[in-house]
């Protein structure tokens, strides 16, 4: 009853002009993002947070923008995967395995509202889930002690690159290299200029929203300068406008199966989105696949993904706003953007800032229906969208990052460091070393130190009170199992890939 | 190969890394330290470099040629315009730089300085006029 009570009052904050007037904002052109192919939610979100600063917007309405962006970029991701084959992000590619054989065979316009329909089920279904369980996951988080969560921590690093099968020592390595970049800086408690090598600018340290800009956006250029010869699209004609509603509504069970994995899925750390788009898919061939249908354009196979993958972006911000541990790139980048605006996220967000919160909660609602009212009858627009040509489109991702960050400080330093932060992340992604885990060291660094400073000082310096609570000792078993999964996994198909290529 | 070079790299800077942090004195009173975590940082970093230059998977594809010129002459320009872009002011170096990004992405002549006359205008308009950047439109001497 207490959080009907508290929606009430979030809706009364997302019904304000201003912040309709941003969700619907951000809704559009967060489709628009989660379109183009190339540019995906990650970039979308990064190279829009300086225009929240530059805007001067609230920290509730930024945060509202920002979102409603984010939930845009995971609808309009499938719009490139049917119509082009081309995922506009990596959950979407799911969504090319029946899409695009659906929109060849002339029901583009079909298998494009399918999927709206199944986005919509899937993200109104994780809303739903993080407006009963994040208040209940703040509410035992309040229990943990500095100890607990420098043992978080240690546990995010650990498993953000989940059990997915990427080289583990990458992925470690990958937080070891964050966190040594968030080192650097005046040490807050002492004073001490940490790597500085003099330089007064390395002072305040690196902002992170200047490095994800770097290791996001401008990496994504150097990559399609590479790759810009081989992809060639072809688009498929959308067919009729507006297709019958018995068309669309097709995917029965399949949305609410896909809606339960993707959100858990979400939940989950280091887990996200890809994951639970590609366990949604494979769950459905297995339940549905009875004609073997399934590749062919099957709309169970679009369904299953959509509702999956949105609704483990849903998912993944209830350990962002309750924990402050963003399992995916997207929320981690949301994460920075909140720091930046000086609100701590944890526990205690939603006894401080309950305003903010339910804003956020209500808005997201919101959200949903303004997008699924854009996705289906005016998806003409956005289709339309995949024709600008990709010689305007880089420019102009470059130059809004570029002014972006400028915006921040008025300097020609942040400018290059995002440059250096971009080569750095071209070669990480080359080398197959994943980026979210290097921003999530940037993120948390400074905060898992205090923590240890804290647990530190209540115990007089004896490191032994690092596992002195059941809290502690649970969070570091969970990380044990997590990462020798993740070792094994790894092995596992290293080994299996070997074989292939003896084969 | 790429993988061992990577982990050779990150393990030198680790160590430096490592022996940086340790000569950072505790100040009173601080139970932990400026140098405690860099140093806790520095152990597993060293290891996992160690285990990347042995253990390393299958080199990626690096290109040669013409898409890594145009890899660096973008890399080059983007640096050039941050530099260049208060002594330039806005309105030249951002036409400049999006011409010749467009040329760098196989567009012809007419066609990038076009996007580079509206990107200009419309990037100037948004970010100046709308949200009150101040940027130096035209070059230092001028304006």
């Amino acid at each position: 009853m207490e959080t009907i009570a508290l929606l009430g009052q979030g809706f009364a904050v997302a019904l304000t002009p201003t912040n309709m007037a941003l969700a619907i904002f951000g809704c559009f052109v967060g489709t628009i993002i989660g379109a183009l192919p190339g540019i995906g939610p990650v970039n979308g979100v990064a190279i829009l947070i300086p225009l929240a600063f530059s805007l001067g917007l609230e920290p509730v309405s930024a945060l509202i923008m920002l979102s409603c962006i984010y939930y845009g970029c995971m609808y309009g991701g499938r719009i490139s995967s049917i119509m082009l084959n081309i995922p506009g992000d990596e959950p979407a590619i799911m969504t090319t395995l029946d899409g695009y054989p659906m929109a060849q065979r002339g029901k583009a316009a079909e298998a494009l509202a399918i999927s709206a329909l199944a986005s919509f089920v899937g993200a109104t279904f994780a809303t739903v889930g993080l407006t009963l369980f994040a208040p209940l996951l703040a509410g035992a988080a309040i229990y943990f002690g500095p100890a607990d969560y420098f043992a978080l921590y240690v546990m995010a690093f650990a498993t953000i690159g989940g059990i997915t099968g990427v080289n583990p020592i990458k992925t470690l390595l990958a937080a070891m290299i964050g966190l040594m970049i968030a080192s650097v800086g005046l040490d807050p408690a002492t004073g001490t200029a940490r790597f500085t090598f003099g330089s007064y600018h390395l002072y305040d340290g690196f902002n992170p929203i200047v490095a994800i800009v770097g290791l996001f956006a401008i990496s994504e250029v150097l990559f399609y300068l590479e790759t810009m010869h081989m992809s060639d699209g072809k688009m498929v004609p959308l067919g009729r406008a507006v297709p019958k509603l018995r068309d669309i509504a097709v995917g029965g069970w399949a949305h609410l199966r896909g809606s339960v994995i993707g959100f858990i899925c979400g939940i989950l750390p280091g887990a996200g989105a890809s994951l639970g788009a590609f366990m949604s898919y494979v769950v459905e061939k297995r339940v549905s696949n009875k004609n073997g249908t399934f590749g062919h354009g099957d709309p169970k196979g679009i369904v299953a993904p959509e509702a999956g993958n949105n609704a483990a972006s849903g998912g993944a911000l209830i350990p962002m706003l309750t924990l402050g541990v963003p399992g995916s790139g997207t929320t981690a980048v949301m994460l920075a953007l909140l720091i930046s605006l000086n609100v701590q996220p944890g526990p205690l967000l939603f006894s401080r800032e309950p305003e903010m919160v339910w804003g956020l909660i209500a808005s997201l609602y919101i959200a949903n229906v303004v997008l699924l009212i854009m996705n289906i009858p005016m998806v003409g627009l956005f289709t339309r969208m995949l024709a600008m040509p990709q010689w305007v489109l880089m420019p102009f991702v470059v130059m809004v990052s570029f002014l972006g960050i400028y915006s921040i400080s008025n300097s020609s330093f942040d400018v290059l460091v995002m440059i250096g932060f971009g080569v750095l992340g071209f070669i990480l992604r080359k080398l197959n070393i994943s980026l979210v885990p290097v921003i999530l060291g940037l993120l948390l660094g400074a905060d898992m130190e205090n923590n240890l400073r804290r647990a530190l000082s209540i115990s007089g310096g004896d490191p032994s009170i690092l596992v002195a609570s059941p809290i502690a000792i649970g969070l570091y078993l969970v990380t044990f199992a997590i990462l020798a999964a993740a070792f094994y996994i790894a092995f596992n198909t290293r080994r299996a890939e070997r074989k292939l290529g003896e084969d | 190969m790429s993988d061992r070079i990577a982990g050779i790299v990150m393990l030198i800077v680790s160590i430096a890394f490592g022996i940086t942090a340790s000569s950072y004195e505790a100040s009173f009173g601080d139970p932990l330290g400026p140098a405690a975590l860099p140093v806790m940082l520095s152990i597993p970093a060293v290891l996992l470099s160690l285990c990347l230059v042995l253990k390393p998977d299958p080199d990626p594809v690096w290109v040669t040629g013409t898409p890594l010129f145009r890899q660096i002459a973008a890399v080059v320009l983007l640096i050039a315009y941050a530099l260049l872009l208060d002594p330039l002011g806005f309105l030249l170096a951002t036409f400049v730089t999006v011409t010749l990004l467009g040329r760098i992405l196989l567009s012809g002549w007419l066609k990038s300085a076009l996007s580079g006359v509206l990107m200009t205008l419309v990037l100037f308009v948004t970010f100046d006029t709308l949200l009150g950047l101040p940027l130096r439109a035209l070059p230092a001497g001028l304006g």
